[in-house]
């Protein structure tokens, strides 16, 4: 365990020692900062349309139901933030293997004696780190739409697990991706193509058959996503997200077996 | 058994048998054998492609043979690497390393990786710090160092654990003749203590830091005996002229 947490601290100083991090960070919270206010104006708009119109003010029953917090800025920046997820996780999982092979330092990791198997945990899991607190540092709005528009505590811890998942499962990808080259600009537009791909298959399903489309449909990440943005925690949610990094967690395990073979 | 009144030797031995590497249709490595004594300071000698990288790439169980086999005091770095790698420390070239972090920091985490941690990291720490001089630029960051200084720090990861068996690849390359001087006199000063193998293709490098030496010339040992001897013999210059000039 000493050298896992010897690697750990380290991958946390090599992240936070490069601007990358901090231009992600700091563009994701103003991104959503940004979409949040934006839908937050125009739900404004909407009631003030609203109450002008009835010229004496507004009761509530007076808005038609489809004129809510929840439908008119919650949800939106939550499909906005999942999809700013997208561009934004790549950047930072790129340079995880991809840095260390084109430096040549992944032999000197190798042999310092820490296993590829601790050594793709600690990657890993500092990844998944970062990935928390990015969405701590993004949810801090959408949090307080929740709390302000009496969604609940549950909801929001919902929504917080997805976001969190849905984040990770990019990470997952993101790595896997830079596991296997050496290049961070192929690891990045890998993860984003793999993500985007992922992302929604509702487009193909025209084109294919049932049955297809129902497995296309299962494995889509919106789906899984959004099953959380509206408060649902599923146990098959969860484990499918959970497979997403156990599938990447082993392949990035494999690529090191794959160097030793193939140089 | 060792004789009364002399002390046994020290390291690690490696023995290869045989072993073979290929990469694609490349033979980077054919049926090379060695025999490298505990506490020997032995010297792999060849031109860029020699495959001196790739033989160590296998000792350190990065890379697994194509054919043959390597030991290291008995244990195969091809079934056991993570018991070889305990044993070794590896000193890359020095751009093998983490710029972005400061020496220190560098050195914490070899060490820790390493397994070692409290008192024993920072009595080894201090240990290599005064070793290898980098008192004066502990706190920097790696990549703000001068060459020499980013190979002393490279050398000191790699003793930082007091390993048996000490493989340095090109250790003086792309040294000034002052850094390249100090790195060797440090270099010097290490020997008879552990295995130490030093891959180059300086020639004076290897006389004045080895004992034994095998020269390598595209993949195959064409040479192995002491380094005077080896480095006297005008037919092994003359091969390693040839692979010096043959585009790698």
């Amino acid at each position: 365990m000493t050298g896992l947490f010897a690697l750990m601290r380290k991958e946390f100083s090599s992240l936070f020692a490069q601007p990358t991090a901090y231009v992600v960070l700091t563009a994701v919270a103003a991104v959503t900062a940004l979409v949040f206010f934006d839908h937050l104006r125009i739900y404004n708009q909407i009631l003030f349309l609203y109450s002008s119109t009835t010229m004496g003010g507004f009761s509530s029953d007076e808005i038609p139901d489809y004129i809510n917090l929840w439908d008119t800025v919650f949800f939106p920046v939550m499909e906005t933030l999942g999809m700013l997820l997208i561009g934004a996780v790549p950047l930072i999982s790129m340079r995880v293997f991809a840095e260390e092979r084109a430096r040549g330092t992944d032999e000197l990791l190798v042999a310092t004696g820490l296993t590829p198997t601790q050594i793709v945990l600690g990657k890993f899991a500092v990844t998944f780190g970062f990935v928390m607190l990015m969405m701590l540092v993004a949810f801090v709005y959408p949090a307080t739409a929740i709390e302000r528009g009496g969604l609940g505590l549950e909801h929001l811890g919902s929504v917080f697990m997805g976001l969190t998942l849905h984040g990770i499962a990019l990470a997952s990808l993101g790595l896997v991706c830079s596991a296997y080259t050496s290049s961070q600009l192929v690891a990045a537009v890998s993860a984003w193509a793999l993500a985007f791909v992922l992302w929604d298959f509702a487009w193909v399903q025209p084109f294919v058959g049932e049955g297809l489309a129902g497995f296309l449909d299962a494995i889509s990440l919106h789906l899984r996503y959004g099953s959380f943005a509206e408060g649902i925690v599923s146990l098959a949610n969860v484990a499918y997200f959970a497979g997403v990094v156990l599938v990447s967690l082993a392949m990035a395990r494999f690529s090191f077996d794959l160097r030793r073979v193939s140089g | 058994m060792s004789q009364p009144g002399t002390s046994p030797a020290r390291g690690a031995r490696v023995e290869a048998r045989d072993v073979t590497r290929r990469f694609g249709n490349h033979l980077a490595l054919a049926g090379v054998s060695l025999d490298i004594k505990p506490g020997e300071s032995f010297g792999l000698l060849g031109a860029n492609g020699a495959g001196k990288t790739t033989l160590i790439r296998i000792v350190s169980g990065c890379l697994l043979p194509s054919t043959g086999q390597i030991t290291v005091d008995g244990i195969s770095p091809a079934s056991d690497p993570t018991r070889v790698q305990s044993r070794l420390g590896l000193v890359m070239e020095t751009s093998r390393l983490y710029p972005e972090l400061r020496v220190m920091a560098f050195l914490r985490f070899i060490g820790g990786a390493r397994g070692l941690r409290g008192p024993d990291l920072g009595r080894a720490i201090d240990r290599e710090v005064g070793r290898f001089a980098l008192e004066s630029v502990a706190d920097r960051p790696i990549g703000n160092l001068s060459k020499g200084f980013q190979q002393r720090v490279s050398l000191a990861q790699g003793f930082l654990h007091d390993p048996d068996l000490v493989i340095v690849d090109e250790p003086t390359g792309g040294l000034d003749p002052v850094q390249r001087n100090d790195v060797q006199e440090i270099l010097g000063s290490l020997g008879g203590a552990r295995t130490v193998i030093l891959c180059t293709h300086d020639l004076r490098e290897a006389e004045r830091l080895t004992t034994r030496t095998a020269v390598l010339s595209q993949g195959q040992l064409v040479a192995e005996g002491g380094t005077r001897d080896i480095l006297g013999r005008d037919d092994v210059l003359e091969l390693f002229r040839m692979g010096a000039e043959t585009p790698s």
